[in-house]
């Protein structure tokens, strides 16, 4: 993949996306990968500090680990709903855990997507491009 | 066993012999309590309100005869120990009985009232023994699937970091890569993907074990799967240089299955072809029909590489085995594929087989079944013996309006069914089930037993409650159309199974009409 920023460096590839894992090695390897694609990288590494980071960078858009301490990441997704200004937060759940009954928890729980670690980062990469863009054109209206 | 009364359930009609058995229980001097039934569907009937200790069982009963009365008890009591009190000596059906989980056959003219005592006793304990094993097997396959369940997701999340980092490198984000090191970091690559598909293997098969595979069928056309699953190894075929053909019957018709399930296990079949053949080799796809069993489609891989031995054959599906003369360098997983394969066939209601001969090549076959419109019309349609008079077809398309991340779309849909299929009646209209479509769009179609004025206010609804759903209104990206097709008037057939062939025969071609008749169909209630 040689040329990685695809959409050209428009706006949409400005957005500020967290990423929640308790996994230092996979939070910078993701870090990386993003900021190669023109995205602000923040992160958290548990569910306690994921709101807490979500309530001070408001990410256009986060990638959440299931199994987190502090609060799993089924935790994180309902404070984010009960939230007043984090709830219209895309959520793409990114997990070891097994799709089956997990990824229809974590979409009733709110997340828009649902992988299994390894990802591919072409997929991952299409799914933030496809959850990003309503998010945005929303962010653009209000 | 203690002294708690035995509750004893004696399915018996002949009065004289009921009263034999009582006394026997007597002269036992056995706490014992007997409900008497002279009827199999009494017998039955009682099983579904209590359990008793033991069942005593005549075989020749008003309502049911032989073997016959032993297998009904067993199927509707399994836990319940059954004693067979027989009027004659029948060694062949005593062995039958016990073979099917009967705990014992006993002969009424010579039974002494010890000997009854002693039947009933060890019934009851070897019932419990039996049940606790079963309990202890099911036990430990839940352990295993736990462990291993448990065991992949913590080998998942340093694989993960490998993967990563490794397709950084190769995607020169971590500085110049040359051509050499590119190739390492691809091998690296390649194996990191083996490892990941073990871990997925093991999972299954624990799954297929446990009788948890998840299998979602729909209405899908035999061909494209062919094709499908063809053209994403036609890559690897023109690597080895071994050909890739396909041969497709062209009145092929449609399956119900699920469609990834059944492309994985079409990939397997192929990968493996290709990987036992040598170059200049043929690997072949076939999809077909065939006369003397008409319900199913056959498909086939046949290859022209070096066989499975004789021995290795009957083998082949077993979990994790491995034929040791195929063992070499190429060999890339655990040896479950084909176990997996057969019991994902098997969980459509499918069956699949192997044929070899070495040095001349193999063929694997799996059989899927057909997709039968009228199986599925018939307790809709119908109505106290006579046709619905009122049939419309609705065709219902979701649309998405940007591009939703594939797992949110699929489940968006599988809401969207569930919905449809409380919005209509449950008992008079049908939702078919969904068409696998290659694009975007997901199409469903409703066959309702509703007069055509009334679909405007059906289809109105509908839509009203799909666009509810509250994945939708967040997002927004998803256009929801509702519309009536026409159904042609009935002609005149002369049994109800003829009409209802008919009526499918019709939904079949308004269905096709409407998708644009892409594919040929057989005309038998195809859809």
């Amino acid at each position: 993949m040689a040329n990685e920023n695809k959409s050209g460096g428009q706006p949409l590839n400005r957005a500020k996306i967290m990423i929640v894992d308790d996994d230092p090695d996979l939070r910078r390897a993701l870090k990386l990968r993003l900021r190669a694609n023109q995205y602000e990288t923040v992160s958290a590494s548990d569910g306690y500090s994921a709101i807490a980071v979500a309530q001070k960078e408001h990410p256009n858009l986060i990638i959440l680990d299931l199994g987190l301490p502090a609060g799993d990441g089924f935790n994180v997704m309902q404070r984010l709903q009960e939230s007043d200004n984090l709830s219209d937060i895309p959520v793409i759940v990114l997990t070891a855990r097994d799709p089956q009954g997990n990824e229809q928890l974590s979409l009733a729980g709110g997340a828009t997507a649902f992988f299994q670690k390894p990802v591919d980062n072409n997929e991952l990469l299409e799914a933030i491009r496809a959850n990003l863009q309503p998010a945005l054109t929303k962010a653009l209206h209000s | 066993m203690d002294q708690q009364t035995t509750n004893v359930l004696l399915i018996e009609d002949n009065p004289g012999d009921a009263d034999l058995v009582r006394l026997r229980l007597v002269e036992a001097r056995f706490p014992v309590n007997v409900n008497c039934v002279n009827r199999l569907s009494d017998g039955l009937a009682s099983l579904a309100n209590e359990t008793p200790s033991v069942v005593l069982l005549d075989l020749y009963l008003p309502d049911s005869r032989g073997a016959e009365t032993f297998r009904r008890v067993l199927e509707n009591a399994p836990h319940v120990p059954v004693v067979v009190l027989s009027g004659q000596e029948d060694e062949a059906l005593a062995i039958k009985a016990v073979h099917q989980g009967v705990q014992d056959y006993l002969i009424k003219g010579d039974l002494s009232s010890k000997q009854l005592e002693r039947a009933i006793r060890y019934a009851v304990e070897r019932q419990a023994l039996l049940r606790s094993l079963e309990m202890a097997r099911s036990q430990q396959l839940e352990f295993k699937n736990r462990f291993l369940s448990h065991v992949s997701h913590e080998l998942r999340t340093p694989l993960t970091c490998i993967h990563q980092f490794v397709t950084l490198m190769a995607d020169g984000l971590a500085g110049p890569v040359s051509p050499e090191q590119h190739d390492h970091l691809k091998t690296i690559l390649k194996s990191v993907n083996q490892l990941h598909a073990m871990i997925r293997d093991l999972l299954e098969a624990t799954r297929a074990e446990c009788g948890k595979l998840r299998i979602e069928p729909r209405c899908v056309v035999a061909g494209d799967l062919v094709q499908q699953a063809v053209a994403l190894l036609r890559p690897l075929a023109q690597q080895k240089q071994v050909g890739l053909e396909m041969g497709l019957d062209t009145r092929l018709p449609l399956v119900l299955a699920d469609p990834d399930r059944i492309l994985e296990v079409l990939v397997n079949l192929i990968d493996n072809g290709i990987k036992f053949t040598p170059a200049d080799g043929c690997v072949t796809v076939k999809a077909c029909l065939v006369d003397a069993d008409p319900d199913h489609v056959y498909f086939s891989v046949a290859d022209t590489g070096r066989g499975i031995n004789p021995e290795a054959l009957p083998l082949i599906f077993e979990r994790l085995f491995q034929d040791p003369d195929t063992v070499d360098g190429n060999r890339s997983g655990l040896g479950l594929g084909l176990y997996i394969a057969k019991e994902i066939v098997a969980r459509h209601g499918g069956r699949m087989w192997v044929a070899s001969q070495p040095g001349q090549g193999s063929s694997f076959s799996f059989t899927l079944p057909l997709y039968s419109l009228a199986k599925l019309l018939f307790p809709v349609i119908t109505h106290e013996g006579r046709l619905r008079e009122a049939l419309a077809l609705v065709r219902l398309d979701l649309t998405p309006l940007s591009s939703l991340a594939r797992g949110n779309w699929r489940e968006t849909c599988t809401q969207c069914l569930d919905l449809l299929g409380r919005c209509v009646y449950v008992d008079k209209d049908l939702v078919l089930p969904a068409m696998a479509t290659g694009g975007p769009q997901e199409t469903f179609f409703v066959v309702a037993s509703t007069e055509m004025q009334r679909v405007p206010i059906m289809t109105t609804r509908i839509r009203q409650q799909i666009g509810a759903l509250p994945q939708l209104k967040t997002s927004g990206t998803l256009r929801v159309t509702a519309r009536a097709l026409p159904l042609p008037s009935m002609p005149e057939a002369k049994t109800l199974e003829q009409q209802v062939e008919l009526v499918a025969d019709r939904v079949t071609e308004a269905v096709l009409l409407d998708l644009g008749c892409k594919h040929s169909f057989t005309g038998k209630g195809a859809l």
